[in-house]
């Protein structure tokens, strides 16, 4: 007697969100399967790229692959033009780096005059994502939101200590997409969607940024998270679960020592610029498959590899 | 594991207001306790129109529409001894949000509401006890295992099945309490599931000592594998017991703010 394998559709499904506008917006989560188990029900929606890109311009960048990837680019919005080329791209992220008051502390003018700009340039989704200080951050995805009020960008991210003034600016002021960030904390991903809803942030304006860290750095504990949180979204039919997730991988991947240590101090390492994407492929692959479904990147070597192993499995 | 389901029981012609509002076709009453329950969040709403043997049918069909037209399609538990009022409510029943339950079928005089349910797509409450309460668990078993086999017989699915084996009273069958749970424990274990009118356990109590009763008896029946009770939502100890039961029993995933979903 032939085989015939059970299917393993959910009665649940992962919350549907839009990005953007118009023909280039795109729709992540939606599916009420595992990680592209297109066998158990089709997964309409494929996971998406986005690629990162600093508000520091070329600065500080060491690969040579992805310099040359922006040549002749003087600007961020030179960049972000580029970015858009690349083989894979959805989406871009524009990373505010400079704003961090530890660091260049850009004003939040300039960064807004930035992202006006880069928004005017581009048709691709935007994604905002801020400096990590907790304070900087709230103000500036508040006026950013503002500024770029009809784009439907996503802001990177509202955490347990600025949730109510980033939702309420970002989610309900100016009707942007809300990411609600945790550090590979279940519980707290569960609760910050909680109070964002009891806020009242519709959970479709929504995305889960449930942590993210590189191959090797404790990413075992960021993969069991993750399939924990589909496990309860679509087993459980948790609600409060059910929010697509974006992970960001670069910001990450080219932070760590085997991405950035000089050839001549690791030359049993092998190539910089290979080991690099060598990182962020890895990193980003294992997300993927534990239920990413936005993938945020930097290399096109990286981003090419990803989107291909996107399309294979689908 | 599934969410322990809460069936809400407080629409039931026990109640003097709902008695009369029932009679005489006054919607307000009816609407106000079931809105009452689904915010304390209740998954089900029984609707008890007591033996109603001339008007029945009527009746619950009135009530079905005017509780799921006003609450989103509620999923509803239809409760009378009247097998035509059931059949008649289930005509004009909405599936969007769940099946209907049909409360109840025994083994005794009860027995054909179990080809009832099945003849209806419904899930039913399998009370295990004949003619009056059963003696032992080995009656209580065999009760269970013959309205299974009833059901299988006529097609159901076995989790449609929701077997009752009867909470009794603390004051005057004391002794028997743990029989009760040991029940649940073997439904359980046979993969069944079950529930019961929860509050029969402090009958006769003073009204400040039945919520106590109410949550202990309910967390130790979770313990033991009970999947749903017929309870009064409105008793918040109660509520936050069943939240944080599924909690512990990891049927739902914990956040701070657990007891406000």
């Amino acid at each position: 007697m032939a085989f015939t394998p059970k299917k393993q559709a959910f009665n649940a499904r992962i919350n549907a969100v839009t990005l953007g506008t118009g023909d280039k917006s795109i729709v992540i989560g939606g599916e009420n399967v595992l990680p592209f188990y297109t066998f158990d029900a089709p997964i309409e929606n494929k996971p998406k790229i986005a690629i990162e890109i600093s508000d520091k311009g070329l600065a500080g960048i060491v690969s040579p692959g992805l310099l040359k990837f922006y040549e002749g680019c003087e600007t961020v919005v030179d960049m972000a033009k580029k970015a858009e080329t690349m083989e894979g791209a959805s989406a871009i992220c524009l990373h505010f780096e400079s704003a961090d008051p530890n660091g260049d502390n850009t004003s939040v003018a300039d960064c807004v005059a930035v992202a006006k700009a880069v928004a005017e340039a581009v048709s691709m989704p935007i994604i905002v994502m801020g400096c990590k200080n907790i304070e900087k951050d709230a103000e500036l995805f508040s006026a950013i939101s503002e500024a770029l009020q009809g784009k439907n960008i996503l802001v990177l991210s509202s955490r347990e200590e600025n949730y109510k003034t980033v939702g309420a600016s970002a989610g309900l002021a100016y009707n942007q997409k809300v990411g609600a960030e945790s550090a590979v904390d279940i519980n707290l991903a569960k609760q910050l969607n909680v109070l964002l809803s009891q806020l009242g942030v519709p959970a479709q304006s929504v995305c889960m940024n449930v942590g993210s860290s590189a191959a090797g750095y404790g990413f075992e504990y960021l993969s069991s998270t993750l399939d924990r949180v589909k496990a309860a979204a679509l087993a459980q039919s948790d609600a409060q679960l059910q929010m697509p997730i974006v992970t960001p991988i670069s910001p990450e991947t080219w932070g760590v020592k085997e991405s950035m240590s000089p050839e001549e101090e690791s030359p049993e390492w092998g190539p910089l610029d290979e080991r690099g994407i060598e990182m962020e492929v890895c990193t980003a692959s294992a997300c993927l498959v534990g239920g990413s479904n936005l993938v945020i990147m930097k290399h096109p070597a990286a981003v090419a590899t990803i989107a291909k192993f996107i399309d294979s499995l689908m | 594991m599934a969410k322990f389901i809460t069936i809400g029981e407080r629409i039931s012609v026990t109640a003097p207001s709902i008695r009369k509002a029932f009679a005489e076709r006054d919607p307000e009453p009816i609407l106000l306790r079931c809105e009452q329950q689904l915010k304390a969040g209740a998954n089900y709403i029984d609707v008890n129109i007591g033996p109603a043997e001339s008007d029945g049918e009527e009746i619950m069909q009135w009530a079905v529409k005017l509780l799921q037209e006003r609450f989103d399609n509620v999923p509803l538990a239809l409760d009378t001894s009247n097998m035509k009022a059931i059949e008649a409510g289930i005509q004009v029943y909405n599936r969007s949000k769940g099946k209907p339950i049909v409360n109840s079928a025994d083994a005794g005089d009860r027995f054909n509401r179990i080809e009832l349910a099945a003849n209806n797509e419904a899930i039913v409450i399998a009370l295990c006890s004949a003619n009056g309460i059963a003696s032992d668990n080995d009656e209580r078993m065999a009760h269970c295992q013959r309205m299974l086999e009833e059901g299988l017989m006529h097609g159901m699915e076995a989790e449609d099945l929701w077997f009752d084996p009867l909470f009794l009273v603390v004051k005057g069958m004391q002794d028997k309490q743990m029989e009760v749970l040991e029940a649940i424990r073997m439904f359980s274990e046979m993969g069944l599931n079950s529930t019961g009118g929860l509050s029969n356990n402090s009958n006769g109590m003073p009204k400040h000592i039945r919520p106590i009763f109410d949550s202990c008896m309910l967390a130790m029946a979770m313990m033991q594998g009970l999947t749903s009770a017929i309870v009064n939502p409105n008793d918040q100890r109660l509520m936050e017991t069943v939240k944080t039961c599924d909690i512990i029993k990891n049927n739902n995933l914990y956040a701070d703010s657990y007891l406000e979903i």
